[in-house]
């Protein structure tokens, strides 16, 4: 990677503009033939091909520079200008053609004679005779921008007054007033048996058993039908079939491809999105959870508990935790998140202004750094060789969160204690990562720093990513102040904790400040620390949540290098009384060793009964929280003007919150998102659910709603969707239930001719589309009719012991949505059956038939299994004869009774019921393998 | 939209993708109402292709140039000097040039082979046999430090991103010459350092993706595809399985109205079929002769397994597989030739790639092959020409290194580009990945700039905004 020193950059773009100006003095003779003669020829060979107006028609201009004419190369590029007139040392020109900076000519150096031509040429004031005039890239234009569909303030329309019977419902009438003048009718109302498995499977995702079609179809009172919506609505498997279709949009995912590192805790989030399907909780408050639930007041111990995990939405990026530009993968973090943010909750296609202006929509490169700066005060990895997620301990109830402190104070004390005796000489450290400590453990990254520190990694008893040293310099500039956030007042056992070595200073003033004042005490870091060879005791202190709660770390008057590695701060009630005191080295005496193997006996004891912590996925807020520039094209090395967060301009809203210096910002994010003035949340929501019931979205481009989106079909309809569901305080089942309920969700699928000839894409929903099963139905339908499928619900699936993803052998019984989803162990049948890429928003699946699904159906192993279940089911129930059972299970996988034909070729097929036990058993099996690959089971008319 | 198998024409309105206005313009010529398509039907290319195929041959971990094709006679002669080079690790760790680094010398002696002249070490005593074949490239540099960012870079063009691989762009841009196939194979990847994501479809459609057989690490004897083989039926029972399948769904079609999606559904079927009745065929090595075998060092020791992987591609490009990779490497997170100590383990994987590697060539050559099969050789980066930690091995080394590619109308007996006088940094004509990709597509008759994908907003492409087709390759 090329990295342009941000400072010179700056002060570059000021003096180049400057001179600019200036320049228009007559050329000596000398100066124009030495310009003619070594500059310019060079130039037209090595640079005009990427850097000149020709290069800006042909679309092959790059970093926005262009060199062949005066004004233009005194312009500069994106990066600044490019040479400082008078300073060839500070010219980037130079840097570049030195390959100290960026390395030009990218083919390769030129010789050491033409660059010194060129710094003598700068040198002497960069005299230029070309003219010729910089062209200026456009500017967005927001006020045009606005203009766009999508941006329009959200408004209720009016419904159509039909003509003729008036009973047809709002959405109805929208649609049939779209069809009336396309001269389109609707065709007719789908009979009640393809309405109930439609139903079941949009609503649940799973089949209507034999028994639940029958109930239906003999139903004739008036409402049946309105019954058996609300009757699946209200089924604990609802939310399994409509939590799976925002875990697409969200990318979730159980594992990340680099390493098969493995997510153990990323199911809390998918039952997180189950329960809130569930339990219809309004959709604005669950877009403010998921972006900025730490950071939102609770009412109680459940609503925290969601809160948190709601977060894990931020964390499930399939980042690339080995890259070693740790600035460039923050940032790369930061923008996945946007990614997912943007398109998933407003249809925006923001990362395409992370380099430049969005070439496309009214989304400047500024308002990108703007809302990049919000999560850039947003940390989702600890970074070291390979970055790793962040783990929190899940809130508990007090008796249950007391217990593992407790555990773990007696796992410390007795650790501290075997130290003590056995010296501090014993095996090295590892890395101790800080979930690991009991109490509020504040690492030095949450320190907040003044003077420049320096990070390491080199003595490995560190906890967490690291440790920081004042590079024994510039002895009284360099502080460092921990700043816990404690759960309660109270007395706690304060500990500091630094990597000890003989370079080390020997008197580091740390001060603790409480409620009860402040104190200092004296650190000697040449010594190993007395508490597990990692802390030493600062002693007990009072601090109370409204005041002040520091530990202060300064360099001042010390000699040797000053460590900062952590802070913990101790609950004083489960400390108990043993705190850890120094003693004294000797060799270990036969009674010491005696107490030696009693406590590690104990320690033993202790480490097989511990109870496991149950620990979430989460972000923290930075230590240092602000806003960020505009990273010019994209490069974290080469920063450009301030971007103060905020969101994007082109929606016109009057939420405009000052950003605090404490709070990163996502609170006011999500409430910016789910601000009931913002149009594009609940547009973009009634869509989807408007695609997941039609298999067609009213805008059929899901995830983008810009100008290189599709428009809407009905602009109206969808208008009356978004204001219904913010008006329903944004239930997702009052819309699904009003939208089933219409006339239009209720068509028959097939065509008729003026239909596929006026519109054979079915955009004004003439007839219902049909639609495929997806992996997850497809899936939950075969284990259904194979007797196989356990219903209940949540918890983790991922088998114990499993250490990566890497070959992961999926066998479960349980619904598709609880299968792991592995990055790179996806089952098989999700790998083939179009399911949702786990790293990328997707909002619209594929929907590809292709051979390998073929080849699935025919011959795979779990797919021959399954059929045999059910072969041996049917063939148990005695009391039917093959003309009763072939009724059966073709209802249960069709949803209908069997036809004539299907009848005779099926009743031929397995033969005689008189033949073997074995070979009835491999006919059945063969039978409802086919009806596994037929049509019928793999649509929903 | 519910279009099980789109058009041609459906899916490229459908998606947005734009296939370049030429390619466009002549495939909206197409006749509506023709048959729902397969979409890996063969596609025209945009310019006149010199090669019809590629065979990765992916070195997994990072061979070092400076042992094996790069010859450096100062290395030798400065050995166990220290001397400051622009370490990329250490730049990106702390934006430090210049840190002091201990000379090494290469272990194995280079020589010179064939009309060419072209040094080749003794790690590669074989394959050296072929030089006048090989097209060697010296200057090539890429991005990322580290295995996983490097070897997504190498297969995806971009080092954190979800990108799709080379192998998917290919048979988005191409499609399979081949309906009994799929369009683009990997045998045995590695699940490491990006895993599924080096053969992925990102944003592509699923049915671009490679198909994957057997795992790193694993016997290639076993290295399968997927449920080609019903383990419980026999041919016969299967055949009357099939056709009661196929009489159910020839039943549930509309009755007097055509329907692309449902056809396409009966189609895969059909295609499924023949398939699991041809590609067994394709994929049995025992139907080679014990000399053709023999070539490839099958049924030796050290060679077995990876001439399984080497002749089992040479069947599939034979049949019309457009991207073919063959990974050498092994199931741990620590890829095979990353000898970051004790440098001479480098002798054991030449060992038993080097025979294998021959043999494709000779067998290519022999049949023909080679004038429209590229064959790449190569890794994610090369290796520093110093010590690591002045130890016994050698780091990463992303800024310098070098790949050879063989036939597919490339020169012969060549050497393109150079590395600094120690094979540290590539410094003559230097080819970026980016620009290794555009020259691979330009081969296959891809223009990389056209062969775009929208997504989310944008026009995507393999070598994003960059990319430079390098002619000097050309023969």
């Amino acid at each position: 990677m090329t990295k342009t020193p941000i400072a010179l950059c700056l002060v570059a773009t000021l003096l180049g503009w400057s001179v600019a100006s200036a320049q228009e003095q007559k050329l000596s003779a000398q100066d124009a033939a030495f310009f003619e003669k070594k500059i310019r020829p060079i130039l037209v060979a090595h640079c005009y091909s990427c850097h000149s107006a020709q290069a800006l028609r042909t679309k092959k201009l790059r970093g926005g520079l262009q060199l062949d004419n005066r004004a233009a190369l005194r312009k500069g590029g994106d990066s600044g200008a490019v040479i400082v007139p008078g300073k060839p040392k500070e010219s980037l020109l130079v840097q570049a053609l030195k390959y100290e900076s960026l390395e030009m000519p990218p083919k390769g150096k030129l010789p050491p004679r033409v660059i010194a031509d060129f710094q003598a040429w700068i040198a002497r004031g960069a005299l230029d005779p070309r003219r010729g005039t910089a062209v200026t890239s456009s500017k967005i234009n927001l006020k045009q921008g606005r203009d766009h569909w999508a941006y329009q303030p959200l408004k209720r329309p009016l419904v159509p007054r039909l003509g003729g019977s008036s009973k047809a419902s709002a959405i109805d009438a929208f649609l049939r007033r779209r069809l009336e003048t396309a001269r389109l009718q609707q065709v007719s109302q789908a009979d009640r048996t393809t309405l109930v498995r439609r139903l079941y499977f949009d609503l649940l995702g799973l089949p209507p058993t034999p028994q639940q079609i029958q109930a239906f179809v003999e139903d004739e009172s008036p409402g049946a039908y309105n019954r058996l919506v609300d009757r699946l609505l209200a089924s604990p498997h609802f939310g399994e079939r409509w939590g799976r279709h925002w875990l697409d949009v969200v990318r979730f995912a159980e594992s990340i491809t680099l390493r098969g590192f493995l997510f153990p805790e990323a199911w809390r989030y998918r039952d997180y999105v189950v329960g809130t399907l569930n339990d219809d909780r309004p959709f604005d408050r669950f877009i403010q959870e998921q972006i900025a639930g730490d950071l939102l007041p609770a009412k109680s111990l459940e609503d925290r508990q969601r809160n948190v995990v709601a977060t894990t939405f931020l964390t499930l990026g399939n980042n690339n935790l080995e890259d070693q530009d740790k600035d460039k993968l923050r940032m790369d973090v930061v923008d996945e998140q946007l990614e997912t943010i943007s398109r998933g909750f407003l249809a925006q296609t923001v990362g395409c202004a992370r380099c430049h202006d969005h070439k496309f929509d009214p989304i400047p490169t500024r308002d990108y750094y703007a809302l990049a700066g919000i999560l850039r005060n947003t940390k989702t990895l600890n970074h070291a060789n390979v970055s790793k997620w962040i783990e929190l301990p899940l809130p508990l109830p007090p008796d249950q969160a007391n217990q593992f402190t407790k555990h773990q104070a007696a796992v410390a004390a007795v650790k501290a204690r075997l130290k003590s005796l056995k010296g501090t000489t014993g095996s090295a450290l590892a890395p101790l990562p800080p979930a690991q400590l009991p109490g509020i453990v504040m690492d030095d990254e949450q320190a907040m720093t003044t003077g420049i520190w320096m990070r390491s990694q080199f003595t490995k008893s560190y906890i967490g990513s690291g440790y920081q040293h004042d590079k024994n310099e510039q002895k009284g500039d360099k502080t460092a102040r921990f700043r816990p956030r404690l759960p309660r007042d109270g007395e706690y056992e304060v500990r500091f904790a630094y990597t000890p070595g003989s370079n080390r200073s020997p008197a580091v003033p740390v001060t603790v400040i409480g409620a009860d004042g402040s104190k200092t005490i004296t650190i000697n870091q040449k010594q190993t620390p007395a508490i597990d060879g990692r802390f030493v005791s600062l002693g007990r202190h009072r601090f109370q949540l409204n005041g002040p709660s520091e530990v202060f770390v300064t360099n001042a008057g010390t000699t040797g290098v000053v460590i900062i590695d952590a802070v913990q701060f101790l609950p004083a009630d489960a400390v108990g009384k043993t705190t850890a005191k120094k003693t004294p080295r000797k060799k270990s005496s036969t009674s010491q060793k005696k107490q030696i193997r009693s406590l590690e006996q104990q320690l033993k004891e202790l480490q097989k009964q511990a109870p496991s912590r149950p620990m979430y996925m989460s972000v923290e807020e930075e230590n240092t929280i602000g806003d960020t520039r505009v990273h010019v094209r994209g490069n974290v090395h080469n920063l450009g003007a301030p971007a103060p967060r905020g969101f994007l301009q082109v929606i016109r809203m009057d939420y405009r919150p000052t950003f605090s210096g404490k709070e990163s910002g996502r609170r006011e994010l999500g409430q910016w998102i789910a601000h009931h003035d913002n149009p594009l949340p609940a547009r973009v929501l009634a869509n989807r659910v408007w695609h997941w019931l039609f298999g067609a979205g009213l805008v059929r481009t899901t995830d983008n709603f810009g100008t290189t989106g599709e428009l809407p079909s009905h602009p109206k309809l969808l208008d009356y969707l978004a204001t219904r569901l913010v008006e329903q305080n944004w239930s997702i089942k009052s819309l699904l239930r009003e939208i089933v309920c219409t006339h239009t969700y209720q068509l028959s699928s097939h065509p008729s001719s003026t239909g596929m000839t006026r519109d054979p894409e079915n955009r004004l929903f003439w007839r219902m589309n049909r639609r495929r099963l997806n992996a997850e139905s497809l899936l939950d339908a075969i284990l259904s009719i194979s007797g196989r499928l356990r219903t209940q619900l949540g918890g983790p699936q991922i088998r114990t012991g499993t250490t990566t993803d890497y070959n992961y052998l999926h066998d479960s019984s349980r619904r598709a949505i609880y299968w792991p989803v592995l990055r790179n162990s996806l089952p098989e049948l999700f790998r083939v059956f179009d399911f949702a890429n786990p790293s990328m928003v997707t909002g619209r699946r594929e929907n590809s038939s292709t051979t390998p699904q073929a080849l699935f159906l025919m011959n795979n192993p779990w797919v021959l299994q399954q059929a045999e279940y059910a072969a041996g089911h049917l063939l148990d129930l005695q009391h039917l004869d093959d003309a009763q059972r072939i009724q059966l299970v073709v209802t249960a996988t069709f949803g209908r009774p069997p036809t004539e034909s299907e009848w005779a070729s099926l009743l031929f097929f397995v033969g005689s019921e008189n033949d073997d036990k074995t070979l009835r058993k491999q006919k059945w099996s063969q039978v409802i393998q086919a009806l596994f690959g037929s049509i019928d089971f793999r649509y929903l008319r | 939209m519910s279009q099980a198998t789109l058009t041609r024409r459906q899916m490229l309105a459908a998606s947005g993708c734009s296939f370049g206005q030429l390619a466009l313009t002549g495939l909206l010529q197409k006749p509506v109402s023709a048959a729902p398509s397969n979409p890996l039907t063969p596609r025209q290319p945009h310019i006149t292709p010199r090669a019809k195929r590629i065979i990765f041959l992916f070195m997994q971990g990072g061979p070092s140039h400076v042992d094996s094709f790069d010859y450096k006679p100062l290395l030798k002669k400065r050995d166990g000097e220290t001397l400051p080079f622009d370490d990329a690790r250490v730049i990106a760790n702390t934006g430090k040039r210049g840190s002091q680094q201990l000379l090494k010398k290469p272990l194995w002696n280079f020589r010179q082979y064939g009309e060419s002249g072209r040094w080749v070490s003794d790690l590669f005593p074989e394959t050296a046999r072929h030089s006048d074949k090989l097209c060697l490239v010296h200057s090539m540099h890429t991005e990322g430090v580290a295995h996983g960012p490097a070897t997504l870079f190498l297969h995806c063009g971009s080092t954190n991103f979800v990108r799709p691989s080379m192998g998917a762009w290919i048979n988005y841009g191409l499609g399979s010459e081949n309906e009994n196939l799929p369009g683009f194979v990997s045998i045995c990847p590695s699940p490491g350092n990006g895993g599924a994501r080096n053969y992925g479809s990102a944003f592509l459609p699923p049915v671009f993706q490679g198909t994957t057989m057997g795992t790193a690490g694993g016997p290639a004897a076993d290295a399968k595809i997927r449920d080609l083989v019903n383990s419980r039926l026999s041919r016969r029972q299967q055949l009357k399985q099939f056709e009661l399948l196929r009489s159910l769904n020839n039943g549930q079609l509309p009755a007097n109205s055509s329907d692309a999606e449902l056809e396409a559904v009966i189609n895969s079927f059909e295609l499924a079929w023949r398939m699991q009745s041809h590609a067994p065929d394709i994929l049995d090595l025992s139907r080679e002769t014990p000399a053709t075998q023999a070539l490839y060092g099958i049924n030796e020791k050290p060679t077995d397994n990876f001439g399984r992987q080497c002749l089992m591609a040479r069947r599939l490009s034979e049949a019309g597989v457009r991207f073919i990779q063959v990974t050498y490497g092994d199931g741990t997170p620590n890829p095979a030739w990353d000898q970051h100590s004790n440098m001479p383990k480098h002798a054991d994987h030449a060992r038993r790639v080097d025979k294998p590697i021959a043999g494709l060539l000779e067998d290519l050559n022999q049949r023909g092959l080679l004038e429209d099969t590229i064959v790449w050789w190569g890794a994610e980066f090369g290796r520093t020409p110093y010590a690591q930690n002045r130890g016994t091995g050698r780091d990463h080394n992303p800024n310098g290194f070098t790949v050879w590619l063989a036939g597919g109308g490339l020169k012969q007996g060549f050497a393109y580009g150079s590395t600094d006088e120690f094979g540290h940094v590539a410094v003559k004509n230097k080819m970026h990945m980016h620009d290794l990709h555009a020259t691979l597509l330009h081969q296959l008759g891809i223009d990389h700039r056209q062969l775009t994908y929208r997504y989310s907003g944008r026009d995507f492409r393999l070598t994003d905004v960059h990319g430079e087709v390098a002619h000097g390759l050309f023969g």
